[in-house]
């Protein structure tokens, strides 16, 4: 209502505006999800694979993984994006889709911290743990995959949760390249209502909902991982495998 | 020892860490059946002999022979007998460890079941049955579905032993097993391993249990500072004419 002689527009927020658009904005979510979940599992298989070379007694691996961690953990996402939407075609001649190019950036920035996470977890496991499994003489390869992996992974969990939220996050640098996420979206509805407070505060509420969700699932997964196992999944799914054992208990003398 | 097949043999054994030798070359039988103890004070290279007997620390210098196949480095001359892999040794010698080593994520009873069938192989029924029937040897079927953290110290040493024992091993190697416990459980642990001692398997125990030495060794090797000093036979704690090692047994006893 002030100053409105000086032709300033009144204070007017539209907040029906996120109802009205809730599909839009949804959709934006639900890309952005689909974005980051792929490149989550891409860049948890490549950072292991790094974590691996990083930890290689050849040289040259664990250089080549140290000079890759510490130039994509640098660079921003929005110079990545564009470095693999616009750099990679320029030079190349070949097009990736916006979809195609949030996924590899993506992947290239977090495998390089998929790379630490899973070698300090991989480090933090007692050394008596692999020494146990050679003096049964079990394999380098089943001992990494049946013994270092799963406690690994159990370690690493709660920090591949943040780094997923991170993900999110960075998806909305990738409205750059044109890529219909929460944050061009709004972008979007923001150049025909000029409504930024409302809908900018709205886009913030779906990624603080969306980081609570992951926190959520992600304490879940821990809890199941837990040994024994806490949580209801892993104790229903185990219940048929603990029948067995009781069983063999019964029949053994 | 009235049968005197020699099942495993030390020669000449060096081991450095750094630029410090820790085994000045190490001569030692162990014959098929028999109980040798290796004891002396802290530093003395009692582990890292055990250690070399499943190849956990590679020699040096020296060889290992095994059921009449060379291990270690040797002397690297033309026409030395081929050397073993070591996976093919530990697959032989079973090995019981100081912090017990379980494997954290499994049940006691996959704790058998997983090596047991990365090295034999077959289902996941054959080896859990074999492993309900080795925990019941060491009197911990009612905890074949309990996690290691569920365990009391001893039962934990307990399962590692039956661990090792579902590979059939030909030799067991045991690096300060009740080192680690609560006196009120050694017993048990010491208990497991006079049965064993009684079945006739053919053990090498590096202890601090002079007692329990005294009562199941028959080869008897004091060590100090990387070299044998002494050795003897059962009634070495009584006739035993070293300076060093009387006065180490009257200091611990």
């Amino acid at each position: 209502m002030r100053r409105e002689e000086d032709g300033v527009a009144p204070i007017n927020f539209m907040w029906h505006l996120v109802w009205d658009f809730r599909w839009d904005l949804f959709k934006g979510l639900l890309t952005a999800i689909t974005v980051s979940i792929v490149a989550l599992i891409l860049s948890m298989v490549i950072g292991m694979l790094f974590a691996l070379a990083r930890m290689s007694r050849f040289k040259v691996l664990s250089i080549f993984a140290i000079i890759y961690v510490n130039i994509f953990r640098g660079i921003p996402a929005l110079v990545t994006v564009i470095w693999v939407y616009f750099g990679w075609s320029l030079l190349f001649g070949h097009n990736f889709t916006v979809f195609q190019s949030g996924v590899i950036a993506l992947t290239l920035l977090y495998s390089s911290f998929f790379c630490e996470i899973f070698r300090s977890a991989l480090q933090a496991i007692h050394k008596g743990q692999r020494e146990a499994g050679m003096a049964l003489g079990i394999s380098r390869g089943r001992i990494f995959r049946s013994i270092m992996l799963p406690q690994a992974t159990k370690i690493a969990i709660p920090n591949i949760g943040s780094m997923y939220i991170g993900m999110i996050k960075d998806t909305s640098t990738f409205a750059i390249i044109g890529l219909v996420e929460v944050v061009r979206v709004t972008q979007n509805l923001n150049s025909t209502y000029f409504q930024p407070f409302v809908l900018y505060t709205a886009a913030a509420g779906l990624y603080v909902a969306i980081a609570f969700l992951i926190d959520f699932i992600f304490r879940n997964v821990e809890l199941n991982l837990a040994y024994p196992p806490q949580g209801r999944i892993a104790k229903f799914l185990s219940r048929k495998k603990k029948k067995k054992i009781e069983e063999l208990m019964r029949s053994t003398r | 020892m009235t049968n005197s097949e020699i099942l495993m043999e030390l020669s000449g054994v060096r081991k450095t860490f750094g630029t410090i030798e820790v085994l000045h070359g190490i001569d030692l039988q162990i014959t098929k059946g028999s109980h040798a103890v290796i004891f002396g004070p802290s530093g003395s290279g009692k582990s890292t002999v055990l250690r070399c007997m499943n190849l956990l620390e590679e020699p040096d210098v020296g060889s290992i022979k095994f059921m009449g196949n060379e291990y270690g480095p040797g002397s690297g001359h033309k026409g030395e007998a081929p050397r073993g892999k070591p996976i093919e040794l530990r697959r032989k010698v079973g090995m019981v460890f100081q912090q017990f080593n379980l494997f954290p994520h499994l049940s006691a009873i996959n704790n058998l079941a997983l090596p047991y069938r990365a090295v034999r192989g077959g289902t996941l029924s054959e080896a859990q049955e074999r492993a309900a029937h080795e925990l019941n040897k060491v009197g911990l079927l009612k905890f074949a579905a309990n996690y290691p953290s569920q365990l009391s110290g001893g039962q934990q040493q307990r399962v590692a032993i039956a661990r090792a024992l579902s590979l059939d091993p030909e030799l067991m190697l045991f690096d300060e097993p009740t080192s680690a416990l609560d006196p009120e459980l050694v017993g048990e642990v010491l208990g497991v391993m006079r049965d064993l001692a009684e079945s006739g398997m053919t053990m090498v125990v590096v202890t601090h249990e002079m007692n329990f030495a005294r009562e199941i060794g028959d080869l008897n090797i004091f060590m100090e500072a990387g070299n044998i000093v002494a050795t003897g036979g059962s009634d070495f704690f009584e006739n035993c004419t070293n300076q060093r090692a009387q006065e180490f047994i009257g200091s611990v006893l």
